[in-house]
């Protein structure tokens, strides 16, 4: 059922995108990045455990090694637990609302449902992202206020950042089910 | 300019709707070949084939902040838009507003957040800007780099970075530099590095043409003229609004020195005093307004001499046409808007006979004076006794004289003309641009300038193998050849939907 396709995101990494299609008013995208490399890890782990002894060797003064292994440990937690995402999906349901979550490498969750009320559209746009202009699939919302104006803008698939081509997929499928209702 | 009002309504984001687009100017939807159409295939031979350029103009100065300058980029981008170029300008963040706008007919605005540092003029490292702004080149496919104005520290990084990257460059100098102090000496420094190696330079009179030869050592073959152009239809006369049981004298211009305010200040009591039907309208803002105020003060003229303060660009037809006759005092000025603005309201014009001005009218539409109070006060004696005796020509005729002298879609052709000159010409690799740069700028300027150009090159290099080239999404072109501003959205077959509905949404806000 699930359709696979290989993109790269903007750094040139390869993401999966896969599209799920339960029913023709529903339609789950999941983007999923490459795990964690232990290459990466052990380098991160590398120079920090350098400095470390770089500081010890100059100050002598064992804290510094404690310190370092304190902060290797936390920083890994705190990666996996709050940076690193393995997956992202967004759901789609016609009429009825979308759903974002974000699976983190530590297994923690984080879902966010919007209802279709409040959603005007999903779009793609440009931002400027540290040195390099990018383009983003967002949802805006509706202004209570004021029917025609935006009032907010979700970004989606934000921490794997998929390139245009991915977006342009992802849009095409979306705005098929949106635009039934 | 009666579009400028609407290039402050704030939308941060592009949201779509389903009515279909109103495009003002039709043009360039009709003008454009076909067989550009698919958009992600057409690289910069694309453009070349088609005679089309993608252009990227690149200066400090763009609304929301209020000039000549701005005026100018932008009525000029609109007209090349129209003639089927591709045009995205460049800019640095103003306060919140940053990222990438969208204006009429799908002129593309990057608001870089790039750090400003003063007079709205960013700071220059020479470095920091080129991650910007290359991405800004590539993803745009841009051909030509149109950096605008001498003051504008982001016009001379584009330039640098656009000979690093190896595309034309194409420099327009806006205004008039002196040659004895020292900040003079050191921005003419900066202009000779900056402009030798630039492919094409385009100045707005003859005068600027002579001082930027001088200023920057130039081949003055390089140097085109093309001045500037008012739009004719925003400043129409209607001698209704004048009030005719006195005779008033308008002066539009910011309140700076630059402008000659300290004569205003010598003219006002010195007229005033021998005509007590005159009064004085002054629209504008800066330091000098003290001075005015002061003389407004000490004379007792305050129901003679009126200060507007600040105008917006769409309120100064209003003003202008309440008066009779139009003083500009500048003591330096490159090409004057401000006079033809007037003159195509129907005023008398009176103004200072300095840099470019005499070029701008025609004798018989302008009296010219030294910069000096007795001689202004001669001129306008002068002007103000033809008035009484009802020997000036009618403001209908004047406006008639003036709306087919100065036209935005003659600067664009000439303009036009330019690009395809400059991209005949050879962008010079890096050892021949070295050996210009030591060659054109002295020894000590050259080799350092020399050295940036090398530093420059290898952080281009660094960045390349960082984010390869490969790896930035082409960007979706609004206009130029195959754009998609508000074509073919909506529908299925499109092929890319998205940014035609931004583009319509954005039109739909700024209409509104």
């Amino acid at each position: 059922m699930a359709e696979k396709e290989e993109f790269t995101d903007i750094s040139g990494k390869t993401i999966k995108l896969s599209c799920q299609n339960y029913s023709p008013f529903c339609r789950e995208f999941t983007i999923s990045s490459a795990k964690l490399s232990l290459g990466r890890v052990m380098a991160f782990t590398c120079t920090v455990w350098l400095l470390a002894y770089t500081a010890f060797y100059l100050t002598q003064n064992t804290a510094v090694l404690s310190g370092a292994i304190f902060v290797t440990l936390s920083g890994m937690l705190l990666h996996i637990h709050f940076v690193k995402v393995d997956h992202e999906t967004l759901l789609v349901v016609g009429s009825l609302g979308v759903q974002l979550s974000a699976a983190y490498a530590s297994g923690r969750e984080s879902t966010t449902f919007i209802e279709m009320s409040r959603i005007k559209d999903i779009v793609i746009n440009e931002a400027i992202h540290m040195q390099t202009v990018i383009y983003y699939l967002c949802i805006l919302l509706k202004d209570p206020a004021e029917p025609d104006g935006v009032s907010s803008v979700v970004p989606l698939f934000q921490s794997s950042k998929p390139r245009l081509n991915c977006l342009v997929r992802v849009y095409r499928s979306c705005q098929e089910i949106i635009g039934q209702t | 300019m009666g579009q400028r009002k609407r290039v402050n309504v704030q939308s941060p984001v592009p949201c779509p709707s389903e009515t279909q687009p109103f495009s003002p100017h039709t043009h360039s939807s009709t003008e454009i070949p076909h067989h550009t159409h698919a958009f992600n295939t057409s690289g910069h031979h694309g453009y070349l084939q088609s005679g089309k350029h993608s252009i990227c103009m690149v200066s400090d100065f763009f609304y929301p902040n209020m000039g000549g300058v701005e005026s100018h980029i932008y009525q000029l981008s609109q007209c090349l838009i129209e003639k089927g170029h591709k045009v995205v300008i460049a800019t640095h963040a103003y306060g919140e507003r940053r990222g990438v706008r969208y204006l009429n007919n799908g002129l593309k605005v990057y608001y870089l957040p790039l750090q400003v540092m003063y007079n709205q003029s960013t700071a220059t490292t020479c470095f920091h800007s080129l991650p910007l702004l290359r991405c800004v080149f590539v993803r745009e496919r841009i051909t030509v780099v149109h950096a605008h104005s001498s003051f504008s520290a982001m016009a001379h990084d584009a330039l640098f970075h656009a000979k690093t990257m190896g595309l034309n460059t194409v420099f327009t100098d806006h205004s008039l530099f002196g040659f004895a102090d020292l900040s003079s000496v050191l921005t003419n420094k900066l202009l000779t590095v900056s402009l030798c190696d630039t492919n094409h330079i385009v100045c707005v009179s003859y005068t600027s043409k002579e001082n930027t030869v001088l200023r920057a050592a130039l081949n003055p073959d390089i140097v085109s003229v093309i001045p500037n152009a008012v739009d004719p239809t925003d400043f129409t006369p209607d001698p209704s609004c004048r009030d005719s049981s006195k005779i008033t004298i308008v002066v539009v211009s910011r309140l700076v020195y630059r402008k000659g305010i300290d004569l205003l200040g010598g003219i006002i009591p010195e007229l005033c005093a021998k005509h007590p039907d005159l009064c004085f309208l002054i629209g504008g803002e800066g330091p000098k307004r003290l001075v005015l105020e002061e003389v407004r003060e000490k004379y007792q003229l305050h129901d003679r001499v009126r200060l507007l303060g600040a105008l917006d660009h769409k309120d100064v037809r209003d003003v202008l046409v309440q008066g009779h006759i139009f003083l500009n005092t500048s003591l330096t000025e490159a090409f004057c808007m401000a006079i033809v603005e007037g003159a195509s309201c129907g005023l008398q014009v009176v103004s200072t006979r300095v840099g470019g001005i005499p070029e701008v009218l025609p004798d018989e539409l302008v009296t010219l004076c030294e910069p000096t109070v007795s001689s202004l006060c001669v001129g306008l004696e002068k002007v103000i006794a033809r008035q009484r005796a009802g020997k000036v020509p009618s403001p209908a005729a004047i406006h008639r004289q003036v709306q087919t002298l100065y036209t935005w879609r003659n600067v664009a052709e000439r303009t036009e003309k330019v690009y395809d000159h400059a991209c005949r010409q050879p962008v010079l690799p890096l050892p021949a641009r070295l050996r210009r740069l030591r060659s054109h700028c002295g020894a000590v300027a050259g080799s350092i300038f020399s050295f940036v150009a090398v530093i420059n090159f290898l952080f281009l290099l660094f960045l390349q193998w960082l984010f390869p080239n490969h790896l930035i999404d082409v960007a979706v072109d609004a206009s130029g050849p195959g754009g998609r501003w508000g074509r073919g959205f909506g529908k299925e077959e499109s092929k890319d939907p998205i940014v035609a509905r931004c583009a319509v949404e954005d039109t739909r806000r700024l209409k509104c």
